[in-house]
């Protein structure tokens, strides 16, 4: 279970996230939707850890990781899949994955679930045949799918996942959003910002519109598969605002 | 075959000297392009191990293990340490870094004289291995031997650890994405640290297991770093096989050069690496940003990388439409002028004469120039203040000062770093000097024909200088420095070689005046030199002139895509630059009435690069007052406490980085703002995180 409470952020002085609440249930995905600019980005950055927050907290199954490093936020369970995959250029695709295999320390049991290599290698095979490779040789969705990787094999109670979908063809856009289902139903809490509202309705339990760095709007995954249109209205509304 | 015969002895000796070379370098190699830290400290770290190992060495294998283990040791905490220094330093780019640790090695070389004395210390080898064995019918020195074979033994191991294990990788992300390794679970940090740490190590191992090759003494630390330098540059950064051969290759240079070629031996390792950096700058490949790779791609892959490059590039246009064919940096340049406007003065022909538009109105005018204001009245007043030493000191530091300000010209405005600024300065000092001695004794005819002098040298090796940016420029700069070094020292009918030249006729202030003999006479003399020369650098820094070299530095794609020729602006700017630091030349042999090859050196160059990191990089009168504060500070302060200038020099720089991370510029209205220059950009630029610094520059340049 993730929990932002008043998260604030920016930079250089201008304040690019005002004070956003949200909450991720373990087990199920909160989209968030916003235009470019919109303190997406941000907000998986401060989440992760790479920024600062100026307030507010974030609380991860109920212990607070507020303003630690990056480094300590990912050990505590918190996986980040960036944007535009930033895959190390010089390692191959099985340095990625024995860099970032961490297993949970002996006794925690908390974790949803603990991943292997192996068993990352098993959800997604294609990896496994380029595992000589490097990372900037490999396509985007390979490249995608490492990133998804890396984060999995520190068995994450969270994932980041900034755009996912960013960049592939429809057919890697429908397996990435078949594998957000599989994580989440394995109980990992799933938070995806994404600037398309059709991916977010597709698997999100909820939905949150963010505008110039503010919630604008709430709602469940099942009112907005039922009647996008407020939805797209306030997608429409931050278009013209912005 | 008899020559094969004649040069094997120098020939392993170069293997052994390049193994030695290799072990240091690859240190500094993974300081510099996995940490970021450009560490003008590593020789240091090189002669704590090897005075460590020459203390304990005692002719035993007991005392070889021991002295290896505590130089090791010793020089792997001072890693560690400077680690922890240059932590605070991160976003503040090479410059600040390059400060603070040459003002560490300064002091460590200080403390270590402290310690061990000024004396080269004997080194003796375990007694099992003080024989020679017989080498293809030679004799030859057992040590250097098992040297070579611990040497390759270290040199795997660290290829291996960095290439085969987990914590190699690591090493490796850090280099590329420190943020994507810290969302990995691993601290940055952490490994920033590991690998300063283990390039101390690397280096105190060296200083050891050397020390009978490259002995501990006063000037150990600066060979050291200069060759390492050279081997770095020479390899690159990007793979450790390629810095292994410059380093068997620098090593061949230092020994088998010096036996078959004895009088070009000293201009080789420079014009070598001049070469290959001018080479690499011209044909580099787009940045790719890739970040050092453990071993060596397949050179196949890279090859055919190479060419695709060369066929992506299409034939080079005029100077105009030139910028679309530069893929790369054009879009970048389009995509980023729709954003926001560009600050730079329109087009304004082809000149960089100062056009008199560039004034502020009167209010602010004179508030910027009352710094100035001050100083001058200052050092107007000075011949009444001080004694006869002090003001010859003062007339020093004036001419210094000017060769500071044609550093500023290159590094804050023209975003040139340059460590070479002392050959132009060399040239107009040399050429004052043999101008005095042919009977051409009238100041503005010396100062006028020594501009011109540096001008053409600057014209000719401009072409080499403004194509590179970064730290390449760095290395480009210092390499011509060196060489113009090397030639001082060899062409004796001319520059005196290491003597120097003495006993030329004074120079007279104008025509039908006596030569000038006294020392208030030549101050003054050099201040009005110094202030006209200063005078018209801030009319040309402040007209349109001056903010295309700013808008070059900040933003050069943009400017390429708005139609400059920036190439041309560099040049012209690289010229004037050249000129100025000619005129400071010829002041300062004026003053001195003596010229030696330390008056135009490295250390020289150091100074004046530091003098105006010290003044906040864009300031004209922070250049001036960062080159008084170094000859106050050195010749001086340090009269009081004999021999220990180089500590005090070494805490100025290291309290500077620290107390003023904005130089002393930014102690004026605690503001970057004013007309000061592009203070910010030039944070910003240096700021880029460096995956491969030494290599990712070359990106930018034109084809």
């Amino acid at each position: 279970m993730l929990e932002l409470t008043g998260l604030t952020a920016g930079y250089h002085g201008g304040t690019v996230l005002h004070s956003l609440d949200l909450s991720v249930p373990a087990g199920t995905v909160h989209a968030v939707v916003g235009h470019n600019g919109a303190g997406k980005t941000t907000l998986v950055h401060t989440v992760a850890g790479l920024m600062r927050p100026s307030a507010g907290t974030v609380t991860l199954d109920g212990h607070e990781v507020t303003g630690r490093p990056a480094h300590r936020i990912a050990r505590a369970g918190i996986g980040l899949v960036p944007q535009g995959r930033r895959v190390f250029a010089g390692l191959t695709v099985d340095e990625h994955l024995r860099l970032s295999y961490r297993p949970p320390h002996r006794g925690d049991t908390t974790r949803p679930s603990v991943w292997t290599p192996a068993r990352v290698l098993e959800l997604l095979p294609r990896l496994g045949e380029r595992r000589g490779n490097r990372g900037t040789d490999l396509s985007g969705g390979e490249q995608q799918m490492l990133a998804l990787a890396r984060a999995l094999l520190g068995s994450p109670r969270v994932l980041l996942l900034d755009e996912p979908t960013e960049g592939l063809a429809p057919v890697l856009v429908r397996q990435v959003n078949e594998l957000v289902t599989t994580l989440a139903a394995e109980g990992i809490a799933v938070l995806l910002v994404s600037p398309s509202p059709a991916q977010a309705v597709e698997s999100a339990r909820a939905l949150t519109v963010l505008t110039s760095g503010r919630m604008t709007l709430r709602m469940t995954g099942e009112e907005a598969r039922a009647d996008a249109t407020s939805l797209h209205a306030a997608l429409e509304l931050t278009a013209t605002a912005v | 075959m008899d020559l094969l015969d004649a040069h094997l002895i120098p020939a392993v000796d170069g293997v052994a000297f390049g193994l030695l070379l290799f072990v240091v370098a690859a240190g500094l190699s993974l300081a510099f392009g996995t940490a970021g830290v450009l560490n003008l400290s590593h020789g240091t770290l090189y002669a704590i191990g090897a005075y460590t190992g020459a203390e304990l060495s005692d002719g035993t294998w007991g005392g070889l293990a021991l002295g290896l283990a505590a130089g090791t040791a010793a020089a792997c905490v001072a890693g560690a340490g400077l680690s922890a220094a240059t932590a605070p330093l991160a976003r503040r780019g090479h410059l600040a870094q390059a400060l603070l640790t040459f003002g560490l090695a300064l002091i460590g070389g200080d403390l270590l004289i402290q310690f061990f004395g000024a004396d080269e210390l004997p080194v003796r080898v375990p007694e099992a291995l003080d024989s020679s064995v017989t080498l293809l019918g030679h004799r030859y020195p057992a040590y250097r031997l098992c040297f070579i074979v611990m040497a390759v033994l270290l040199a795997a191991f660290g290829t291996w650890v960095l290439t085969r294990t987990r914590m190699g990788a690591a090493v490796r992300a850090a280099a590329d994405d420190p943020q994507m390794l810290a969302a990995t679970g691993h601290s940055p940090r952490a490994v920033h640290t590991g690998v300063l740490a283990a390039a101390g190590a690397l280096a105190g191992a060296a200083g050891v297991l050397g020390a009978p090759i490259i002995g501990p003494g006063p000037g150990t630390s600066e060979t050291v770093l200069m060759l390492s330098l050279v081997v770095v540059v020479l390899g690159g950064l990007r793979s450790l096989w390629a810095t292994f051969f410059a380093a068997v290759a620098v090593g061949e240079v230092q020994t088998l050069g010096v036996s078959v070629a004895p009088d070009l031996a000293p201009y080789l390792l420079f014009a070598a690496m001049a070469a290959v950096l001018v080479l690499r700058s011209r044909f580099a490949e787009p940045a790719t940003a890739h970040g050092p790779e453990g071993p060596a791609p397949d050179p196949v892959a890279r090859l055919r990388s190479h060419l695709a490059a060369r066929l992506r590039r299409r034939p080079r246009g005029a100077a105009g439409s030139g910028a679309a064919a530069e893929a790369p940096g054009a879009v970048e340049a389009r995509e980023a002028s729709e954003g926001d406007r560009i600050v730079i003065a329109p087009r304004t022909g082809r000149s960089l004469l100062p056009a008199w538009t560039g004034r502020l109105p009167g209010g602010a005018a004179w508030r910027q120039a009352a710094p100035l204001l001050v100083l001058l009245v200052v050092l107007i007043a000075l011949p009444a203040l001080l004694d006869a030493y002090s003001i010859s000191l003062a007339g020093s530091a004036l001419a210094l000062g000017l060769l500071a300000v044609s550093v500023t010209i290159l590094t804050g405005y023209a975003g040139l770093p340059t460590l070479g600024q002392t050959a132009p300065f060399a040239v107009g000092a040399y050429a004052t000097a043999n101008l005095a001695d042919a009977g051409w004794t009238v100041g503005p005819v010396q100062i006028v024909l020594s501009a011109l002098a540096a001008a053409v040298f600057s014209a000719v090796v401009g072409p080499a200088v403004i194509r590179a940016r970064g730290t390449t420029v760095l290395m480009i700069t210092l390499a011509i420095g060196e060489l113009t070094g090397a030639v001082v020292n060899q062409l004796k009918s001319v520059t005196g070689g290491a003597d120097g030249l003495v006993g030329f006729p004074a120079t007279r202030a104008l025509w039908g005046g006596e030569g000038m003999l006294e020392e208030s006479e030549l101050y003054n003399y050099a201040l009005v030199v110094a202030v006209v020369a200063v005078a018209v650098t801030l009319l040309v820094l402040r007209s349109p002139a001056g903010k295309l070299l700013t808008g070059t530095r900040g933003a050069e794609a943009r400017m390429r895509a708005s139609g400059h020729p920036v190439g041309r602006y560099l040049l012209v700017a690289h010229v004037c630059a050249g000129a100025l630091a000619g005129v400071g030349g010829s002041l300062m042999v004026t003053v001195q009435q003596y010229l030696s090859p330390a008056d135009v050196g490295f250390e020289i160059a150091a100074f004046a690069l530091l003098a105006v990191v010290i003044g906040g990089t864009t300031s004209v009168i922070g250049a001036l007052l960062g080159a008084g504060l170094i000859v106050a500070t050195r010749d001086w302060v340090a009269g009081s406490w004999p021999g220990h200038g180089p500590l005090l020099l070494g805490v100025l720089f290291v309290a500077t980085v620290y107390v003023l991370p904005r130089g002393l510029a930014g102690l004026r209205s605690g503001g970057s703002g004013g007309g000061s220059g592009p203070s910010r950009d030039a944070s910003r630029a240096e700021d880029q995180p460096p995956p491969a610094p030494l290599s990712a520059p070359a990106g930018k340049v034109s084809p």
